[in-house]
């Protein structure tokens, strides 16, 4: 039986402006983003915490950088800093993917913070910023640009790619290698965020490890997490990368901005990264895991992406596009050994784009049409305009993938619109509904058509519900935490 | 395809170090050369140089590189692959769609390194990292282990798959919820002859 009634009147609002688009060599030029997806006729927002009000109340949004310095400083209270003491240079090890929440201001504003705090407990002045890419390689430091990041280092915050230099890493199943430039110090503070984002790769399975075998790795190291583990072991790439000798002779402490879908509720710090794991699996499975099953609940829709990430990195309720497209299955539960996306998946299809195995599962049926309003290349994304229909607004949208070295043939199989106007007329016809969801990076609230709305919210108590009394215990315990120790309702 | 700015240009080397078709020649204390003929416009050298001395320009005609598998014995290739832990019709090279039945080809048709594979086939010159393992994991299937050319960090080495985790390490980390026996039973059926070629 449902746990709470839903009053629509509170639920439902007007859209929630997003983000301006931002410029980058990824993307095209905010001036061709004329129209944003939340300013069609028809569309309304739904609010997360009025569906879901367990999930905290949020730091930000709105912006608030001054409650973002409080919070990471007071983690760092309990932060045991001697590791660091007598050290000739920290390296902060950050990574672009903080940035792609809610603009990176709140992700900056964590990683400056955490310079002043070791300097002022610590004595030492020799701090870097080191920041990690995903698969483009300037990204980081078009970030360290925009927030300044360079002056507020002392000229030493730099961008780092898997194409850099390496450094070989002995671990307990063999050698990795990581990059030289982010292990060039004496000791190492991992400056991450909570965010779930790729759950179709790490299954959250030590999830807070995951930049030790993605952003702080060679391209050797990547490679093995998306070729050589499988679908589920992969993020141990990571943990065995952690658990070295070589990291944890340069290891000092974790702080991690906590990110959900209705915003940054605070900041977790931990000398301790298996217990900082742990407390972000229990938030993110209730919280992120809530959002999550609440949108697998669509059976039909057009998708409008409209954010500056690349194309299944755009968010919506900070669910990711790829988790979308794979939605039709629990993307948490590890008896699921195939994301209906994921790069061991996409792998599994013939020219023809036949599975090659049973296993492979379809894409989420209720994705009927993809409208491309504004999102970014840099991420090999062919599989979308493969696998649905892809309308892409403007020509200049479509020649950021024609020229994108990562995604050759996406246009072949998409179609271009004029405008965003045009485009929607095109997907209604297509996709036969009015559904319409937008991933747009606005958190806190999801843009929508009224229509979907109305369906979706009358779903949220069920939702949670499931997730509470029947998911949870069975995602904690794959995962090795016994559900009766964190599960108090 | 890339062009060199001379006048940005300081000579440091390190375009030609991560080029992975190796297009660009040099030596130190010279300016780069890049061969157009080579260049497949993947960006590397465009992303990673230090002064901003890279552009990249558009070809007047799209170039189609591929290795045309139906030239070699079908057999053969299958045995690569199986080897070397494939399925012959999966995707290796998410940016290019290549598959792993073609770099087994370009390994029949003479290719010993991931540069020659990449001059064939075209891998490796879209995201430039997620498709190195594939490839060298193809090369050891018929007992190519290229090293490195000394100078160069276009790649290492070989890394550790599913397949060799050793079974202490297996039971040790079960229980966080890493299925190694069961994802290795998924990937054996692609790769080792249940699954549809
Ligand atoms: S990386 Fe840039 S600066 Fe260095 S040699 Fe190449 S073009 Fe010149
Ligand atoms: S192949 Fe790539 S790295 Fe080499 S010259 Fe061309 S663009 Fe630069």
């Amino acid at each position: 039986m449902p746990q709470y009634k839903i009053d629509k009147s509170r639920v439902i609002g007007p859209p929630i402006a997003p983000l301006p688009p931002a410029p980058s060599i990824y993307g095209v030029d905010p001036k061709y983003v004329k129209k944003r997806a939340s300013e069609l006729p028809n569309m309304v927002s739904i609010k997360i915490s009025e569906l879901f009000p367990d999930i905290p109340k949020p730091l930000w949004p709105p912006p608030n950088p001054k409650a973002i310095r409080d919070a990471t400083e007071e983690a760092l209270e309990n932060v045991d800093m001697s590791p660091i003491k007598g050290a000739r240079s920290v390296n902060i090890l950050g990574s672009h993917h903080g940035f792609t929440i809610l603009g990176g201001e709140p992700y900056a504003e964590m990683l400056k913070t955490i310079k002043d705090v070791i300097e002022r407990k610590t004595g030492v002045t020799n701090i870097r910023l080191k920041v990690g890419v995903g698969l483009r390689h300037r990204e980081s430091e078009e970030y360290i640009k925009r927030f300044k990041l360079d002056e507020y280092f002392n000229g030493k915050a730099y961008g780092i790619s898997p194409l850099d230099p390496g450094v070989p890493i002995e671990t307990e199943i063999g050698t990795f290698y990581g990059l030289r430039a982010a292990y060039d110090a004496d000791k190492i503070v991992h400056a991450h965020n909570t965010d779930v984002r790729e759950v179709h790769f790490h299954r959250h399975v030590d999830r807070a490890f995951k930049p030790f075998g993605m952003s702080y790795a060679r391209l050797e190291t990547r490679s093995a997490y998306h070729h050589n583990l499988g679908p589920r072991g992969a993020n141990f790439v990571a943990r065995a990368i952690f658990n070295s000798k070589f990291v944890q002779d340069k290891w000092a402490f974790s702080v991690f901005l906590r990110a959900s879908p209705v915003g940054i509720l605070g900041v977790y710090a931990d000398n301790d990264l298996d217990r900082l794991d742990r407390r972000i699996i229990v938030d993110n499975l209730r919280y992120y895991g809530k959002v999550m099953r609440l949108l697998s609940k669509i059976d039909e829709c057009i998708v409008v992406l409209d954010y500056r990430t690349p194309i299944p990195y755009t968010f919506s309720g900070g669910v990711i596009f790829a988790n979308f497209t794979g939605l039709n299955i629990d993307l948490f539960d590890l008896d699921n050994p195939l994301p209906p996306y994921t790069w061991y998946t996409e792998a599994y299809y013939d020219e023809k784009d036949r599975p090659l195995i049973p296993e492979v599962p379809p894409v989420n049926p209720a994705i009927k049409v993809i409208v491309i309003n504004y999102a970014w290349g840099g991420y090999p994304s062919v599989f979308w305009s493969k696998m649905f229909p892809v309308i892409v607004v403007t020509k200049e949208q479509a020649d950021v993938y024609n020229r994108d070295p990562q995604n050759i043939e996406f246009m072949k199989h998409a179609v271009i619109a004029e405008d965003l106007e045009t485009a929607m007329e095109f997907a209604y016809k297509i996709g036969k509904t009015d559904k319409v969801i937008v991933f747009d990076g606005v958190y806190g609230a999801i843009n929508m058509s009224k229509s979907l709305a109305e369906y979706l919210v009358e779903k949220a108590p069920e939702v949670d519900e499931e997730v509470e009394k029947k998911l949870m215990p069975k995602w904690l315990k794959q995962r090795g935490i016994p559900p009766e120790e964190v599960l108090c309702k | 395809m890339a062009k060199t700015d001379y006048s940005k240009c300081v000579k440091c080397g390190l375009c030609w170090s991560i080029c992975p078709t190796e297009a660009i020649s040099w030596t130190p204390g010279e300016y780069p050369k890049i061969d157009p003929n080579t260049c497949m416009g993947c960006g590397a050298c465009y992303e990673r140089c230090p002064n901003y001395a890279i552009t990249m320009e558009r070809l007047p005609e799209p170039k189609i590189v591929r290795v045309d598998v139906s030239k070699v014995d079908f057999k053969k290739v299958e045995e690569i692959c199986r080897n070397a832990g494939f399925h012959p019709e999966q995707i290796i090279c998410f940016c290019t769609g290549t598959r792993a039945k073609e770099v087994a080809a370009a390994i029949i048709l003479g290719a010993k390194t991931p540069e020659e594979i990449s001059r064939m086939t075209g891998v490796r010159t879209g995201c430039k990292v997620e498709c190195i393992q594939p490839i060298l994991r193809l090369l050891r299937a018929v007992g190519i282990e290229p090293k490195p050319k000394p100078g160069r960090h276009a790649w290492y080495g070989i890394c550790p798959t599913v397949f060799e985790i050793p079974k202490k390490v297996r039971e040790k980390y079960r229980a966080r919820g890493f299925y190694f026996d069961e994802d290795e039973m998924l990937l054996k059926k692609l790769t080792r002859g249940e699954a549809k070629v």
